[in-house]
């Protein structure tokens, strides 16, 4: 290959990552959200993705014949309808199930504790799944629309040889997921319900003193938490197939750039998804396509030797 | 404003409190004085809701609060300031100041309280902007007295405010207190191990020994009792 070609190479996957870095940025700032007010690791947020990817397929089904563009703008909007939707799931989730081993009563006895959730988490993502098998089938699926198929063409540049060719669809849901994430640590940093839910993070007994419903504060973040992250599944049904499945795949992804930007963070928690899109992408130059999750691993392995407390994110601290 | 009667507190079916009975009438600075480990922080945390109680009752203003769940209970117009000021440490020092007026008693006010209290300690209002984790200990507990301020309670429940502070700066917060319950005649309920400035300031006091009230009074009652001279006044 020549240089040029080298080039171009280096800036479309450059490119791509940037693109799906910034819809996995969204789906981290979902874990982050859950990990960082109440300290639960979540094993069920790939397959909270994957219902967000369901929900945004029927969705799309079902508005794309009746609205003029349908096809244009149907995807995006049945994506950003998943939030609310998977907001309404986490909290029945967190009222019925995780309420039972988390919150104030819980974290009394803090080993048995984490090992409850561990084992809940688990066991909800393994029905969740399974549960989704039954439903939906094996068969993978996507949402195909015009714009996902058509690349906006950039130059040629640098005298003729470099043509950049950047997804149109994929383009607009970058946009999309840093819109969200802009507007979410918005209402994290400014609003009464934020400053609620980062009191609770902080120092839960003290919540109570100030007149916190703590366990309600969880209810609300564990909805967020899952529906931010299902938001970003369902950008991505638009890019890539899945299947009921799919949620294992993800909640790796999820985890390497949770932990990459620092736990607790959101803005580390973003930083970190959009970076593990460009390892993801950029190891295409130098190792085959089947080895990209290994890359996110040995990246992931790197950060944890050498920087445990995340590239962005302080050392962890806790009143 | 404040009865609790016969107040019983297990953990591990270990009893902690057993049959304290106290009050706090409007208006009133009462002290609870006591050694470590007599039950003094147990006693709060049961008011607030964080342990429940094993048996007796709690009112505040007549109604039955331990049929309030905790989180409610600020809502009526109680603060707790709690021992080692757990202020929220990732919360710049405002922030935590509208924490405190999250309860539905310090909403409506919060312009005049929060002046008053940059009023009362300076030093928040300077460091609005900090996070209260970095503050040190005194700037702490000025924040965490503030913060139980802030939602204009009529009950300021303090939990050892001088703990784990250079004597000057209790000493400084102590003046605090005084001021805060001179000027609002706010119902202030102390516990504290510094017995003689406790009792100093407070109108009555109760001295509390493993789990149990073994004497109360008015504050020359208990500053001439000669077991508490001996025992805490050093004389």
């Amino acid at each position: 290959m020549s240089t040029a070609q080298h080039i171009e190479n280096f800036l479309q996957l450059l490119t791509a990552g940037l693109l799906t870095g910034a819809v996995y940025g969204l789906m981290c700032v979902g874990l982050s959200v859950i990990f960082g007010v109440m300290r639960v690791i979540n094993f069920a947020q790939g397959e909270f993705m994957m219902l967000g990817m369901y929900f945004a397929y029927y969705c799309f089904g079902a508005i794309a014949g009746y609205v003029v563009f349908g096809g244009f703008v149907a995807p995006f909007i049945a994506a950003l309808a998943v939030g609310p939707a998977v907001f309404l799931v986490g909290l029945l989730v967190h009222k019925g199930l995780v309420s039972q081993v988390t919150g104030i009563g819980g974290s009394t006895l803090e080993a048995e504790g984490h090992y409850a959730q561990l084992i809940l988490t688990l066991g909800i993502s393994l029905i969740l799944a399974n549960g989704g098998l039954i439903v939906f089938g094996s068969a993978p699926v996507s949402i195909s629309t015009p714009l996902s198929s058509t690349p906006w063409v950039v130059g040629p540049l640098y005298g003729d040889e470099i043509l950049l060719f950047v997804n149109q669809g994929q383009t607009i849901s970058a946009l999309i997921a840093v819109a969200a994430v802009v507007a979410f640590a918005a209402l994290m940093a400014n609003s009464r319900l934020g400053r609620a839910l980062r009191a609770a993070a902080d120092n839960p007994v003290a919540a109570v003193y100030m007149g916190i419903d703590v366990d309600r504060a969880y209810r609300i973040a564990f909805g967020f938490g899952v529906g931010i992250t299902a938001v970003g599944g369902g950008l991505l049904a638009s890019t890539s197939p899945f299947q009921p499945y799919v949620g294992i795949d993800y909640v790796i992804v999820m985890y390497a750039g949770v932990v990459l930007g620092g736990l607790g963070s959101l803005r580390g928690a973003f930083l970190g998804g959009l970076t593990i899109g460009l390892v993801q992408q950029l190891s295409a130059l130098f190792l085959p396509n089947q080895l990209q999750n290994t890359a996110i691993f040995v990246c992931f392995l790197l950060i944890v030797l050498l920087r445990p407390q995340g590239l962005f994110g302080r050392a962890a601290r806790r009143a | 404003m404040l009865e609790i009667g016969e107040l019983r507190v297990a953990y591990d079916g270990r009893p902690v409190l057993g049959e304290v009975s106290l009050t706090v009438g409007s208006g009133e600075f009462v002290a609870v004085v006591g050694p470590n480990g007599a039950g003094k922080t147990t006693l709060f945390n049961a008011i607030s809701g964080i342990v429940p109680a094993a048996g007796g009752t709690i009112r505040f203003d007549g109604s039955d609060l331990l049929a309030v769940p905790p989180s409610e209970r600020p809502h009526l117009g109680i603060a707790h300031v709690p021992e080692g000021r757990q202020v929220f440490p990732s919360l710049t020092v405002l922030e935590n100041l509208q924490m405190g007026a999250y309860a539905a008693s310090g909403r409506s006010a919060r312009e005049q309280d929060l002046e008053r209290i940059h009023a009362l300690f300076p030093v928040l209002a300077e460091r609005r902007g900090q996070l209260a984790g970095t503050l040190s200990g005194g700037e702490q507990q000025m924040l965490a007295i503030g913060r139980g301020l802030a939602s204009s309670p009529r009950l300021l429940m303090l939990d050892e405010p001088s703990m784990g502070l250079a004597p000057a700066v209790a000493d400084d917060i102590f003046e605090r207190i005084v001021e805060i319950h001179c000027t609002t005649r706010l119902s202030v309920l102390l516990v504290e191990q510094r017995v003689a400035e406790a009792l100093n300031f407070a109108n009555r006091g109760y001295v509390l020994e493993t789990g149990r009230v073994i004497l109360e009074g008015d504050r020359d009652t208990l500053r001439d009792d000669d077991r508490i001279r001996a025992a805490y006044l050093g004389m």
